[in-house]
């Protein structure tokens, strides 16, 4: 017993020396475990994506809704939950606008699931105190449920048109993580988690079951960035969670960065002086079309200088539901700063082949070079030893994906 | 705006959650988490202790990797259980790994900033270059011997944690011997049980012997989650209390070999007196986890508390795990002059009762006893 897991031990270090991403040891099976009773996992047949949608479903529109209509209008997504997450908005409140957003778009069959009311250590007084002893650090001061305007956790405003009530639907009693733990258990290697918010459920979902980490083919998150802001709203909001999941040895780990994302804006055109908006509009049926003509055109007519958000979240469906729209990645290793001064929530990246190769002048790289040059005692432009070796969304074919979200939503409500 | 209380579409929104009505109160209803290091220290003394205590209702051991790792502790614990006679205690195992601390960062904290410097604790639990790994579960010596036929449950420790408090509403005392990954995780998924857990009692800390230790420093997130939390009752046993009373002190352990029953008394001979005999120099431990035994078991033998705020360092760095205290009762000594507001605890600080006044001779009775009369093979 000791020795197969010792060789095991070592066939998995090994992998990560590689970079190969390793199997975790509970996949294994567990049969032969001295401690532990097996657990039974039946497989299924997968026809569609199948897909757990963890979101800060900040309502009535913007970046997080638009994701969420992505993934409900697209063919061949099995949407299997939607589990929130407080972000943008306190969870409760985003849970009311999620069930009658499903409502209204025919699709009450999809479960709704809620998740960390709070971060796992970031507090508002204290973010508020950072600012006032480091410094504000944005170009803009977005910070979600923490925004004063945003109330309490508990306080759940009503819904303005074309919401206008409550949803007669219910959320579940589970708890996000352990639906998700649940799903990917029941579904090995064919779930893939969309992650749009602070990456509380996850972490909570990976700190209680390790074992659901090889099980899951893709995970797609956004946050972090390289230029526009390091910080990214999703990963400082909870830099703690943000730092177990992008450490985690995910099979695959795809993150839409600030970066990528304000390439494209809701405001831009689909056409020479057609906007998306407008396309969307005069094309989309009902409650989508509403939707952008209160929230997007009209603002748009009362204030032309107006900010149209950049299409962050929309960005990871569309690696969820289509991923060539996406022309260039790359695997990076990442990790977040997670102590509380002026860096807290910082994102960190450094190339997946950070080796210092020696200038020979053409001459073929010998190993006596690279031994040599590449003395990590003298040079060292590695990760930290736990960083995450993630696949860093680069470049996207904007035409592609404008078409892919204008068709979404322009095509007749897909329904259950 | 309204209160959600308000709107009755949405104080329905969320389905209730079922709860068990209270059972009839009788003996003191205790969830046991533990980094439960074998073959034998203060972590497998204190749950021979619970074990053979009279007014204990152990309703479940929940293991957590710090001293030892997680499935190595819950093997022995496992087998603890069968050689006490005690297998219908069920055992669930917790967090294989803090929420964020990882071995090689401890280790190069170390490098870069020093070990704990003197008078503080070096010690790194499992997360030691020598500590194993993960899934490797070392065979178990006597009189251990072999591994459990019992298995551990299937639920995750926080799990039971859970749904373990809401069936039994303000009546659960949390036992926290290791860190506090478990509880952290369980008050995160579900808020509601931190009003309804009547006591957590948990060993770490410290304010004159060592600023901190290794159940703080191992996961030190997961103890500003804790400590946070807003518990009803947070009881503390410092470093400071837990060094007045050492194992090898007043020939405890000769006697206890001497008048104990099987397998106590093989235990306390394996792996206390035959060391303490090879080798006159050998330091025995403090007694941390046996105060924390005995205050679950006897209260009154702690002379009182003091009421102070804590709060938990989680910064990267040589001061990982450090912890802060204030005086509960703390004034503005400069209220209204340019010295005000520089005694005020942290703004997110937990409020703890740190244990003091430990009466040495009725806890060494009491622990003597315990361990000394015949083998409680009561059914909870």
């Amino acid at each position: 017993m000791t020795t197969t897991r010792r060789e095991f031990i070592k066939t998995v270090g090994a992998a990560i020396a590689s970079s190969q991403i390793p199997p975790e040891p509970a996949a294994m099976g567990a049969t032969s475990d001295p401690v532990l009773k097996p657990a039974a996992i039946p497989r299924q047949a997968a026809a569609k994506q199948k897909v757990i949608y963890d979101q800060d479903n900040s309502g009535p529109f913007g970046t997080d809704i638009l994701g969420t209509l992505m993934m409900l209008q697209a063919d061949n997504i099995d949407l299997l939950g939607i589990t929130l997450v407080t972000g943008d908005a306190w969870m409760k409140q985003e849970m009311a606008f999620t069930l009658r957003l499903l409502e209204m778009m025919g699709r009450t069959e999809i479960p709704v699931y809620p998740g960390a009311e709070f971060p796992m250590l970031n507090t508002k007084e204290e973010w508020l105190l950072r600012l006032q002893l480091y410094g504000g650090h944005r170009l803009d001061p977005w910070m979600g449920a923490f925004n004063r305007t945003s109330g309490g956790p508990e306080e759940i405003k009503p819904l303005p048109p074309p919401y206008d009530r409550f949803s007669k639907i219910k959320a579940q009693q589970d708890h996000a993580a352990r639906f998700i733990i649940k799903t990917v258990r029941e579904n090995p290697g064919e779930v893939t988690i969309y992650a749009g918010g602070p990456l509380t459920n996850l972490a909570l979902a990976i700190a209680l079951a390790p074992d659901i980490v090889p099980l899951v083919p893709e995970v797609v998150i956004m946050g972090t960035g390289f230029h526009a802001f390091t910080k990214a709203f999703n990963i400082f909001f909870d830099p703690e969670a943000a730092r177990k999941v992008l450490r985690a040895r995910w099979p695959k780990l795809s993150i839409v960065t600030v970066d990528i994302a304000e390439e494209i804006h809701e405001g831009d055109e689909i056409a020479p002086g057609r906007r998306m908006i407008e396309e969307i509009v005069s094309r989309a049926q009902s409650p989508i079309s509403d939707l952008f003509q209160r929230y997007a055109v009209e603002p748009l007519k009362n204030n032309p200088n107006m900010h149209l958000f950049r299409m962050a979240d929309e960005m990871v469906a569309a690696q969820v539901i289509d991923p060539s729209v996406f022309t260039k990645s790359e695997h990076m290793y990442v990790d977040i700063c997670s102590t509380p001064g002026p860096r807290y929530g910082d994102s960190m990246f450094w190339p997946k082949n950070w080796q210092l190769l020696p200038n020979t002048g053409g001459r073929p790289v010998s190993l006596e070079d690279r031994r040599v040059f590449v003395d990590p005692r003298q040079f060292y432009l590695g990760p930290p030893p736990s960083a995450g070796l993630v696949n860093v969304l680069l470049t996207i074919d904007h035409d592609r994906f404008k078409k892919l979200f204008v068709d979404l939503m322009t095509k007749p409500i897909r329904g259950a | 705006m309204q209160r959600s209380s308000d709107l009755v579409a949405h104080s329905a929104m969320f389905s209730p959650v079922a709860q068990a009505p209270p059972e009839p109160a009788g003996k003191k209803k205790v969830i046991y988490d533990q980094d439960h290091r074998g073959p034998l220290s203060t972590d497998t003394v204190a749950t021979l202790m619970l074990l053979q205590a009279d007014n204990i209702d152990l309703l479940g051991i929940c293991t957590v990797t710090c001293d030892m790792w997680a499935k190595q502790e819950t093997a022995y614990a496992l087998r603890l259980l069968e050689i006490m006679g005690r297998p219908e205690v069920p055992v669930y195992m917790g967090a294989e790994e803090p929420l964020l601390n990882t071995k090689d960062e401890a280790q190069m904290r170390y490098q870069m900033f020093g070990s704990r410097t003197l008078g503080n604790e070096g010690y790194l639990g499992c997360f030691a270059k020598d500590g194993g790994s993960r899934d490797e579960v070392m065979p178990l010596p006597a009189p251990y011997s072999r591994f459990a036929q019992i298995k551990a449950q299937p639920e995750p420790a926080a799990d039971f944690i859970i749904r373990t408090i809401r069936a039994n509403p303000n009546e659960v005392t949390m036992y926290c011997g290791g860190p506090m990954t478990n509880l952290a995780l369980a008050a995160m998924l579900a808020p509601d049980i931190v009003p309804i857990t009547k006591e957590v009692i948990f060993m770490g800390g410290g304010i004159h012997h060592s600023t901190s230790s290794v159940n703080v420093y191992f996961d030190a997130e997961a103890a500003k989650i804790g400590f946070r939390a807003g518990w009803p009752k947070f009881t503390l046993v410092t470093t400071d209390l837990a060094e007045e009373v050492h194992m090898a002190d007043d020939g405890k352990v000769d006697y206890i070999v001497d008048h104990a029953h099987s397998p106590i008394a093989d235990l306390f001979r394996r792996f206390e007196q035959k060391p303490q005999r090879d080798n006159s120099r050998r330091q025995s431990f403090r007694m941390p986890d046996e105060m924390m035994a005995a205050h679950v078991i006897d209260p009154s033998i702690f002379g009182g508390f003091d009421e102070m705020y804590i709060d938990i360092v989680t910064h990267n760095d040589g001061h990982y795990g450090d912890t802060s205290f204030w005086e509960g009762d703390w004034k503005d000594v400069g209220e209204g002059t340019e010295l005000s507001g520089q005694n005020n605890p942290s703004i997110k600080a937990g409020r703890v009762q740190v244990l003091n006044g430990l009466d040495k001779r009725r806890f060494r009775e009491l622990f003597i006893d315990l361990m000394t009369r015949p083998i409680n093979r009561s059914k909870t």
